[in-house]
């Protein structure tokens, strides 16, 4: 019931053909199905958390400053802190989540990924915290060639 | 048959994994593009890693990974040299994937 009146609101902010096809990204095992169809990265952090208040501490988060490959920019991510999920966000897709880790008692948080970005932006990384707090760091980059296209 | 190449290393006390996955990663706008269809687009929603039952990895991903999308993690805690690394990754059509990686 709340899922679909979130996914209404969202949807509704979107002009864009992308959204009625989104709602299939309602499988995904974990994470709630409004993360995925969240259109902007704020709107992604409060679907999955419930709240947009960012410590900007404790994670690190290293990514190029150019990516020359949009469809494939290395992302590396971690953290220190005593964390149940980490949460990768970008604002230059059509929908802000990329990926959410949940961490297990035997991670050690630390990871690398390749991403894909249509064009230049932000990638944000959110650790939610057993303290509750959410961990985060932002890295800008400028994408020399779109990757959503392949 | 798709499946999932891992290598898996034990360094000190950490095993650190390197695993990719040939897929697609066929984006919504990209299936549009290309083949005119939105409903071709598929890619891997779901990615965990398992040893000796427990699992040390679980993730859920979008359409926004690079083709043939390459993951390292680490854990520790668990595994030594010669035990198998499980892994399987699960795509938006519902096709599952599988791979192991001894620890080396």
């Amino acid at each position: 019931m709340e899922r679909r009146k979130f996914l209404s609101m969202t949807l509704g902010a979107l002009a864009l053909a992308v959204v009625p096809a989104s709602v299939r990204a309602e499988d995904f095992r974990k994470a709630k199905p409004a993360v995925w169809t969240a259109h902007t990265v704020d709107d992604a952090i409060k679907a999955m958390y419930g709240s947009t208040a960012l410590t900007m501490e404790g994670v690190q988060l290293t990514a190029p400053d150019v990516a020359s490959n949009g469809g494939a920019i290395p992302v590396n991510f971690s953290t220190d802190k005593d964390v149940k999920s980490i949460a990768v966000f970008q604002d230059a897709n059509p929908e802000a989540a990329v990926m959410v880790v949940s961490t297990t008692k035997y991670s050690v948080n630390k990871y690398a990924i390749k991403i894909k970005m249509a064009k230049s932006g932000t990638i944000t990384i959110v650790a939610q915290g057993n303290d509750g707090k959410l961990y985060a760091a932002k890295k800008t980059l400028d994408v020399a060639l779109g990757g959503c296209e392949g | 048959m798709a499946g999932i190449k891992v290598k898996a290393k034990l360094k000190g006390d950490i095993v650190k994994v390197k695993a990719m996955v040939k897929h697609e990663m066929m984006t919504y706008n990209m299936a549009e593009k290309k083949t005119g269809s939105r409903d071709n687009a598929n890619f891997i929603t779901h990615v965990s890693a398992t040893l000796n039952g427990e699992t040390v990895m679980d993730m859920s991903t979008s359409q926004f990974l690079s083709k043939n999308p390459i993951f390292k993690f680490e854990f520790k805690g668990i595994g030594k040299k010669g035990d198998k690394l499980l892994m399987v990754a699960t795509d938006l059509k519902g096709k599952v994937y599988k791979g192991k990686g001894k620890i080396k």
